[in-house]
């Protein structure tokens, strides 16, 4: 690695025998490593887990094409209408919870902590139920959709609210001492930086929103962890199988939207200190700045 | 609602049934935490990868994924376990990656210089990492560590898809017994949620002041 981990401070720089040892226990990690995974493979061999047939069937080309890609996109679908509904919604309640209005601010707070106490499980199955209770039908797609959109609103409008709340107060009193409404400074001077700073914190709430989508199992939305069991039942020999294929979807979708997550954070980060040394040597770059567009 | 008692006595058993779950499955997501942090600061490769691999496959799977794996999956190769200890098993390894993680971070989060002075007045890896940079850790992983226990209270709903009796399960008993009283039973359940969880982040905000300090 080029750049020393943080850690590593704990460590004198090693000498011969300290090399060595490292080694030596690098050498005998590797080997406990490999014993248990060797271990349990040797276990799932002797179960037949490997046969190719139990991976083929579920993965036949006739099974993707009709059970799990629209099983992806149900998911992918889920998602999105899911994302777009919990940033209207954060954007609402956030700015709520830091209105002038003390009733605004208290409605918002009350919704914040209503539907943060409960899981998210709860706020999809307790409306799909009592709705087919009283004989309502309507697509699972909403139950889901709504749930998530909901929870993750109060989420998002936290995340939002602490966001704007850890923006330094100068900022505000600068944008007033200069004439603009309170309207405008929110919107020129308050919501740009806190948009840059928290936009990590919501990349990674639209990450477990995606990962809460399988929740739509419990209301027999056949996203891909119902498709998982549809496909086990219709093969029995590969469910487990099939429910893995369903969980390894899933992982792969959020690990590589989490290093996506990850990339903009260092980036962000990145550019925070260098906006702030730009600004510092004199007052020329304020007039730079987008406040004269009104 | 007919039968307030019954009501109650459903509640109280949910209630039990979360608090006694959420606890053991935090402790067993400390405890492998614990290791998990111990093997991803280690300077054996190996054991980094594996904490890694570890920690990436739990926090990017769904819970509801790992927990029908865990529960429906595994038992046809032969790993049978009673749906009780798979809530509590599955629970408390995907806590765990999200505990390592947070302890890792709380050790990253001590400034280089606390390290570098605990070296130079000639202290021993062991010696710096026992007296000087796991007591600051610590601290810092309090309040985080609180956050990932609430969470963690909410996620045994999805115990329910096991079977086991914690409050959802027993708030889908009675709305399938009773659907009118479904208004009465939501508040009840957010209710029994904020029971366990206003005295928890109570605790952890006094944990909290009792182990900050001057830096």
């Amino acid at each position: 690695m080029s750049k020393p981990s943080q850690s590593s401070v704990l460590f004198d720089a090693l000498g011969p025998r300290g090399r060595k040892r490292v080694a030596a226990s690098s050498v005998g990690s590797l080997i406990v490593v490999l014993a248990i995974v060797g271990f349990a493979a040797y276990q799932l061999n002797s179960k037949g887990f490997f046969e190719a047939d139990r991976w083929a069937n579920p993965l036949d080309a006739l099974v993707i094409e009709n059970s799990w890609l629209p099983a992806l996109l149900n998911t992918l679908q889920a998602a999105g209408m899911g994302c777009v509904g919990a940033l209207v919604l954060g954007t609402f309640i956030g700015f709520g919870r830091i209105s002038r209005f003390k009733v605004l601010r208290f409605l918002s707070g009350v919704y914040v902590q209503f539907f943060r106490a409960m899981p998210v499980v709860m706020l999809i199955w307790l409306p799909f139920t009592s709705l087919n209770h009283i004989g309502v039908n309507v697509n699972s797609l909403w139950f889901v959709v709504v749930g998530l959109a909901v929870y993750n609103g109060a989420v998002l409008a936290e995340i939002l609210r602490s966001g704007i709340n850890a923006l330094p107060s100068g900022q505000a009193a600068a944008g007033q001492a200069i004439g603009l409404r309170h309207g405008q400074v929110m919107r020129y001077v308050v919501f740009p930086q806190a948009f840059r700073n928290m936009l990590p914190a919501v990349l990674a709430q639209l990450v477990v929103l995606l990962k809460d989508t399988a929740l739509g199992y419990i209301v027999v939305y056949t996203e891909l962890l119902r498709t998982g069991r549809l496909v086990g039942t219709d093969y029995p020999q590969s469910y487990l199988q099939s429910l893995i294929i369903a969980a390894g979807v899933y992982f792969i979708i959020a690990y590589t939207l989490s290093k996506i997550v990850s990339v903009v954070e260092k980036r962000t980060r990145r550019k925070v200190p260098k906006a702030a040394k730009a600004v510092a040597p004199g007052l020329s770059a304020v007039g730079g700045g987008g406040v004269t567009v009104a | 609602m007919k039968n307030l008692d019954e009501v109650v006595r459903l509640f109280a058993e949910g209630l039990w049934g979360t608090l006694w779950l959420s606890l053991a499955s935090f402790a067993l997501a400390l405890v492998l935490g614990a290791i998990l942090a111990m093997m991803n600061v280690s300077p054996a490769p190996p054991a980094r990868w594996a904490a890694q691999t570890y920690t990436a496959f739990f926090r990017n799977t769904p819970l509801l994924a790992i927990i029908l794996l865990a529960g429906f999956g595994l038992p046809k190769i032969g790993l049978r376990f009673e749906p009780e200890q798979w809530a509590l098993i599955t629970l408390g390894m995907y806590t765990s990656a999200f505990v390592g993680e947070t302890l890792r971070s709380g050790i990253n989060s001590i400034s280089l210089g606390q390290a570098e002075a605990a070296r130079s007045i000639g202290l021993t890896f062991g010696q710096s990492l026992r007296h000087v940079i796991l007591p600051q850790a610590v601290r810092t992983v309090v309040p985080p560590l609180g956050t990932l226990y609430t969470a963690l209270v909410k996620n045994t709903a999805l115990a329910l898809v096991l079977g086991f009796p914690e409050i959802a399960a027993k708030a889908e008993l009675m709305i399938n017994q009773d659907v009118s009283s479904v208004w009465a039973i939501i508040i009840g359940l957010v209710v029994c949620y904020l029971l366990i969880n206003l005295p928890a982040s109570w605790l952890i905000s006094r944990a909290e002041k009792r182990a900050t300090f001057a830096r």
